[in-house]
């Protein structure tokens, strides 16, 4: 093997440097389902809509959005957005809204194919014995579709701790800016990055396992 | 006038799906007491008959009317929909595939329209539905959930769920076309009980049997029009036309 002198201390030195970009990690990701979460509804409920510029308003945006890179969308949001509105918005701030923007635009078509999966009868069935639209959409419908989209919001967590990193790219405090940051320092970029690839696996694989199991356990009820 | 007009009528209902004429000018009513038993090859509208009626379907043209009040009608005004919000719970449907509510249990299955339509106490709402579930003999399942269930017991408890909103007529659709025999027989048993209890009924069925010994009435469908009707098993020992005796002849051998 090649000869390296493998200084694991450098990294242990700047632990805490590092945890608190993790916790800035989870933060952000924890920040960003939430309002992804709303956003979607919103896409979602423009998509569905009776009214077709609605409808037009929401397809257009969840097209866009799914259908250029992310990274772009973040510079996009951090670089222009100012330019056009005239407002400087924090790299944080960015970062947030572009994130959630991204994955508002997938949890919409979650949120789609979850209301959709209820079968037409039990509408019709509530719409029978005289329950409103409204109470058949909150009673029947609702509760279904959001035991149907649960484990695909919470894989979407586990998406949004992994592109939270792309904040790197515009000097956002997180993990993987501040590994950046510690190697341009410590000039230890193997361990410093084997390490972040570490904290980032050992948290999104249980989770994604935990998500799996879930999944079962739901399709066998 | 209601002790003289049907209870339920479809009056002159044809519908269109597109260009496909599914039903054409079609009357039918039921009168209290009634178990009308509607009878006929499949695609010949029996269900899109029902389903106007059960105001699940607006019809392209005629009206429905429950006691001499008109509560569908095409494009219906605000008087009609009015009137239609106020018998909505009158009119209890069964549906093929049972459509039970699977997120909730029997019993909430059973108490959900009682209380949110209704606005009933929960415990009356629960006492009622005990007494049903006792009724169609699945007591024992009060808290069980649907998928827990066989078809006949969903369908038992889906006539169950029914009732408790004491409807004034209750319309089946194939209620034990997606059963295995055996199943049948419960479900069946069931309704027969309903129509010796005098429940107004409006049953599309491929069971014969029930049709004969049932109903008081069998109304024979094709293409979407009413070719026969007769009272009790009139229609089984003398249809009138040639198209019944070739429909009937496919159960000679049952």
């Amino acid at each position: 093997m090649f000869k390296y002198q493998f200084r694991w201390d450098t990294v242990w030195g700047s632990f805490d440097f590092l945890m608190g970009g993790l916790q800035m990690t989870l933060i952000i990701s924890a920040i960003t389902l939430v309002l992804a979460m709303v956003g979607g509804l919103i896409i979602a409920l423009l998509d569905m809509s009776r009214f077709r510029p609605l409808r037009w308003i929401g397809i257009s945006i969840g097209e866009v959005v799914r259908n250029t890179p992310i990274l772009v969308q973040l510079l996009w949001v951090y670089y222009v957005l100012p330019i056009v509105f005239g407002v400087r918005i924090e790299a944080l701030v960015a970062l947030i809204i572009g994130l959630a923007l991204y994955q508002a635009a997938f949890i919409s078509e979650v949120y789609r194919s979850g209301i959709q999966s209820v079968p037409k009868g039990h509408r019709e069935a509530a719409q029978v014995l005289g329950l409103t639209p409204f109470q058949s959409f909150n009673r029947i419908v609702l509760p279904q579709a959001i035991r149907m989209t649960l484990p695909p919001l919470a894989s979407n967590f586990v998406q949004l701790i992994k592109f939270s990193s792309l904040g790197a790219v515009i000097s956002v405090s997180e993990i993987t800016r501040r590994g950046m940051e510690l190697s341009a320092t410590n000039f230890r970029p193997l361990e410093t990055f084997t390490f972040i690839a570490v904290v980032y696996f050992f948290i999104c694989w249980p989770l994604a396992m935990a998500i799996r199991f879930w999944e079962r356990r739901l399709q066998a009820r | 006038m209601s002790s003289t007009s049907p209870l339920i009528l479809a009056d002159g209902v044809s519908k269109k799906f597109g260009i496909n004429q599914v039903l054409t000018r079609v009357t039918l009513e039921v009168l209290e007491r009634d178990v009308v038993c509607v009878v006929g090859p499949s695609g010949s509208g029996k269900t899109t008959l029902l389903r106007c009626l059960a105001l699940l379907e607006e019809p392209s043209e005629g009206q429905v009317v429950m006691e001499g009040v008109p509560i569908s009608t095409p494009s219906p005004d605000k008087q009609v929909k009015a009137a239609a919000r106020e018998v909505r719970s009158e009119i209890g449907m069964v549906f093929q595939h049972f459509n039970l509510w699977p997120h909730m249990s029997v019993l909430q299955n059973l108490i959900e329209a009682p209380m949110r339509v209704k606005k009933m106490p929960r415990d009356k709402a629960v006492a009622i539905a005990e007494s049903l579930l006792k009724k169609v003999d699945l007591f024992e399942k009060r808290d069980a959930y649907p998928a827990r269930l066989s078809g006949g017991q969903q369908q038992r408890v889906a006539i169950a769920r029914a009732l408790a909103m004491s409807p004034k007529v209750l319309l089946f659709d194939e209620a034990t076309s997606a059963l295995d025999p055996e199943l049948r027989r419960e479900v069946l048993a069931v309704m027969r009980q309903l129509a010796r209890e005098g429940m107004t009924m409006l049953v599309v069925t491929h069971e014969m049997g029930f049709a004969r010994h049932v109903g008081t009435r069998t109304v024979f469908m094709d293409r979407g029009e009413i070719v026969e009707a007769a009272p009790g098993s009139a229609f089984f020992d003398a249809p009138q036309t040639e198209r019944a005796r070739r429909f009937l002849q496919q159960f000679a051998d049952e």
